[in-house]
């Protein structure tokens, strides 16, 4: 496998290129690196309203052309937002990569021009639907984002929906738009990645070429100064919501992606519940058949990250009664640690994992457009289950220890409505 | 504007013009991989992929243990039946299987859709003995154990209640059920809360032994291996089973249903309107596929095709619509799939129709067509990617009878297909006239917008 080439351009554009030549596929990821948490309140959502933007046009690029050039050849392209980023990418045939270049350059450098407010009012709409269909019409879908206002304190940008508010989304203006862009949308605060079979030479010729003459900005705000911390004490909620089973969410606070201990958090996720072998799936599901399903996330956030837990119950079963399972299995892990058996299930299941994320070019390149981003160590995407097998059982009973069996649980069930 | 075009210099000798489109150099030859077939004495297939860049395995037993074989007052038994396969065999319970599996850092799964049951086990290749051997057993000598059975059949009815709230189930089982009536395809794949419940150990046990025979079954094989060695070693790790005949598929050709005919769930506080709407489609072995794929393509198959341009990025009345005539080995039905405001779901509803009349009523643009074809051309080695990828594609071979060298062939019949074709398609194919409509939300909202097009039955939530 070939090693990971990085060059910074004149502008502060990073680009780190990785060849894999096993298909004629090139893969172009952009992160740039501005999320939810640069919102405020009253305005949230908006980052990932100006994702939709980024898809109507810029000063050469017609308004849906974006994607019309780039499915004209076979391509795929999407863009996300989360807390800390935003994603644009696309896998193109090998032999296209100047024009998904040209493209993202484009929007890139030439934005503004093609905004007009009647887009702005129809990508509006669309994000007011993506809303509905993903959280007010999906059962259990606003649970999620009751867990993380409980969890982080007012002035936590963590605090409010990647997505947001419907009324914040319907405030937003053009004005908006053309101040986010001038703050965020720059070379500087941008990290490309490009894998896939393309000749590296030429691929950093087009890279300057495009954009090279960009300029660049100040350096954007950093929110992450002066964090209140996330909330210690437990909290509980319930709320009704047309479902027919109960499900109990529980919250805490880890430390970020990236540190030892996050990768010890999420070492115990996997013991957790990572496959039907693993502890709380084998007890609560399997064994004593309290719940219908049982999961575990940690975030891969960069100013801590919410470690979750997430229970469905029975249909006449009782959240609390999940609630107080899953925390009596953290205490036992706090307590006594996990056994060899469940530490060896975990590690082999990652490194099975990480296998078949390199199988995949745009999910390496995104991988490597996180660590370049956080880390500025792109490297790290290849190898990221040696940082794995440096957790030993010991790290996981800490983490369980220190930062969820110590500290108050965010809790929130979700009951049938009227139940 | 023409990004496949042919040039013989580099751009970088020339001066940027960011007005232009780049055109790209040739194409970079792709070819699909070689499939390896061998047939056992007993009658088993082994289709295999060599692939070496990740020391990975993944390997798919596969026979036609579907829904489709599912008893009139059974829905849901061969999907409950693939959910119990790999819960227990006669030498490993379940939880067994699990650690075994899990801790080499691979995993299984078994379950079915309407054509076929599958058993699928993947992990590094040094696993992947260990791999073959599990699956077999799990295919071989399912256990159906009692207890298991009535642990399946309580997940199975709590995930059914989950499904009841569910808008977008809810939306297409409304429209399956008109669409199909007294067909199969009609029913519930996962089963409905009274069938479920009566599903005992003994219906699963005899359901999975008619079809436990080599003949007919297959066993799909993708990753670092070596497909000669994987074939010496499939007679003995299956010879738990039969070489008998398969059963016969039941008859799979649905009448059309007469439509318009407009379905309504009603869910008085639905924040949205789901949309199902269609009518029958072909099987997915159909002479002209590659034509539908094309139309589709231009309908409602990728982001830039005319039904999205329309409700998303025109009208901003969904997050997103799509098209699809569905894979089946019988005639599955062409839907057309959206959630939208509940407001205007009227209007939604109209410009659907209006753009499945639009093309028959004069041919696609040959721009739409090219753009379309060098799609699909060029997005097949993406999907190509992973293991699970090839396998499908593999599955794909094996569940619906297509020749070894379909993959191979496919860039060039797709490459034949002409604007005519697909006009001539749509006129076929497309029913705007007597479309099956489901939809899931307020009755009382939506029942108003929805009367011009057709009578309208409300309902409530059920499987």
């Amino acid at each position: 496998m070939d090693a990971i080439t990085r060059h910074v351009l004149g502008n502060g554009l990073r680009l780190v290129m990785h060849r894999r030549a096993e298909l004629p596929l090139v893969a172009i990821n952009l992160w740039y690196h501005v999320g939810s948490k640069n919102e405020r309140p009253g305005r949230t959502g908006f980052a990932h309203l100006f994702e939709h933007m980024l898809f109507q046009g810029s000063e050469h690029v017609g308004v849906n052309d974006h994607f019309r050039y780039v499915q004209q050849v076979g391509g795929v392209a999407n863009g996300s937002t989360w807390f800390d980023r935003t994603n644009y990418y696309e896998t193109l045939p090998a032999h296209q990569l100047e024009l998904g270049l040209w493209l993202e350059a484009d929007r890139m450098g030439f934005l503004l021009p093609a905004m007009t407010a009647e887009k702005l009012e129809t990508q509006r709409a669309v994000v007011m639907n993506e809303r509905r269909q993903r959280v007010d019409n999906q059962p259990y879908g606003r649970a999620f984002e009751r867990v993380h206002e409980l969890l982080y304190p007012e002035g936590h940008p963590y605090r409010w929906p990647v997505i947001g508010y419907m009324e914040d989304i319907a405030a937003a203006t053009l004005d908006d738009v053309r101040a986010f862009f001038s703050t965020y949308y720059r070379p500087n605060n941008c990290v490309l990645t490009l894998v896939g079979d393309f000749d590296e030479a030429r691929a950093r010729d087009l890279v300057e070429r495009y954009f090279g003459g960009l300029p660049s900005g100040e350096p954007p705000p950093i929110p992450s100064a002066g964090l209140p911390p996330p909330r210690l004490e437990t909290s509980a909620e319930t709320m009704e919501d047309r479902v027919r089973l109960p499900r109990a969410y529980l919250a805490w606070c880890v430390p970020p992606f990236g540190d030892l201990r996050w990768y010890a958090a999420s070492l115990l996720s996997a013991v957790l519940t990572g496959g039907k072998a693993s502890r709380l799936h084998r007890d609560l599901v399997y064994e004593r058949e309290l719940a219908q399903s049982v999961a575990c996330s940690v975030f891969p956030t960069e100013e801590c990250a919410t470690f979750g837990v997430m229970a469905t119950g029975r249909p006449d079963g009782s959240p609390e009664h999940l609630r107080d399972e899953v925390l009596r299995t953290l205490q036992q892990v706090a307590e006594s640690g996990i056994r060899e058996d469940e530490y060896d299930r975990a590690l082999n299941g990652i490194l099975t994992g990480h296998y078949h994320e390199l199988e995949s070019l745009d999910h390496l390149a995104d991988s490597i457009s996180a660590a370049t981003t956080f880390f500025d160590e792109p490297e790290r995407a290849l190898h990221e289950h040696d940082v794995y097998s440096a957790v030993t059982p010991a790290h996981v009973r800490e983490v369980a220890a220190e930062y969820l069996a110590a500290r108050g649980s965010t809790y929130v069930a979700v009951i049938p409505e009227g139940g | 504007m023409s990004p496949g075009a042919a040039r013989s210099t580099p751009t970088t000798a020339e001066p940027l013009d960011r007005r232009r489109a780049p055109v790209a150099f040739d194409a970079k030859a792709f070819r699909f991989p070689a499939v390896t077939r061998r047939t056992t004495g007993g009658g088993l297939t082994l289709l295999a992929i060599q692939r070496t860049d990740t020391p990975l395995t993944l390997l798919r037993f596969v026979n036609r243990a579907g829904g489709h074989f599912d008893p009139p007052a059974s829905s849901g038994l061969a999907s409950f039946v693939g959910s119990l396969l790999d819960e227990g065999t006669r030498q490993r319970n379940a939880v067994a299987i699990a650690d075994q599996i899990e801790g080499r850092g691979g995993y299984l799964s078994s379950g079915s859709d309407w054509d076929s049951s599958a058993v699928s086990a993947g992990a590094l290749s040094k696993h992947l003995p260990f791999c073959l051997d599990l699956i077999a057993e799990v295919a071989s000598y399912p256990a159906f154990d009692p207890v298991e059975t009535d642990r399946m059949r309580s997940l199975r009815l709590a995930e059914l209640q989950r499904l009841l709230a569910d808008p977008g189930t809810l939306a297409g089982r409304a429209f399956a059920r008109a669409l199909y009536r007294d067909h199969v395809y009609a029913r519930s794949l996962v089963g409905t809360p009274e069938t479920i419940a009566r599903m005992e150990r003994e219906d699963c046990a005899k359901f999975w032994e008619r079809h436990q025979t080599q003949r007919g079954a297959f066993l799909l094989a993708a990753g670092d291996l070596d497909p000669e060695a994987l074939h010496a070693s499939l007679g003995e790790a299956f010879a738990g089973l039969t070489s008998d005949e398969p059963p016969a598929l039941p008859p799979l050709d649905p009448p059309e249903a007469p439509g318009p005919e407009i379905h309504v769930v009603d869910l008085p506080q639905a924040a949205q309107a789901e949309l199902r709407v269609g009518h029958l489609g072909v099987p997915r072995n159909h002479p002209e596929r590659p034509t539908l794929l094309l139309l589709n393509s231009i309908l409602g198959g990728k982001f830039t095709s005319r039904i999205n341009l329309n409700l998303r990025e025109r009208h901003g009345y969904t997050y997103g619509a799509s098209s699809r005539f569905v894979d089946r080995v019988g005639t599955g039905p062409f839907l057309v799939a959206a959630a939208v405001d509940t407001a205007v779901a009227g209007r939604a509803l109209q410009e659907i129709v209006t753009e499945l009349r639009r093309l028959q009523d004069e041919p696609p643009a040959s721009v739409e067509l090219e753009d379309s074809r060098s799609y699909l051309l060029g997005v097949f080695p993406y999907t190509l990617q992973t293991l699970d990828g090839l396998v499908s594609r593999l599955e794909e071979l094996a569940v619906h009878d297509l020749p070894d060298d379909y993959y191979a062939a496919f860039p060039e019949r797709l490459r034949q297909v002409t604007v005519d074709d697909v006009h001539s398609a749509a006129t076929r194919y497309l029913a705007p006239d007597r479309l099956i409509i489901g939809v899931a939300g307020p009755a009382k909202d939506l029942v108003p917008q929805l009367e011009p097009f057709g009578p309208v039955v409300v309902h409530a939530p059920s499987l």
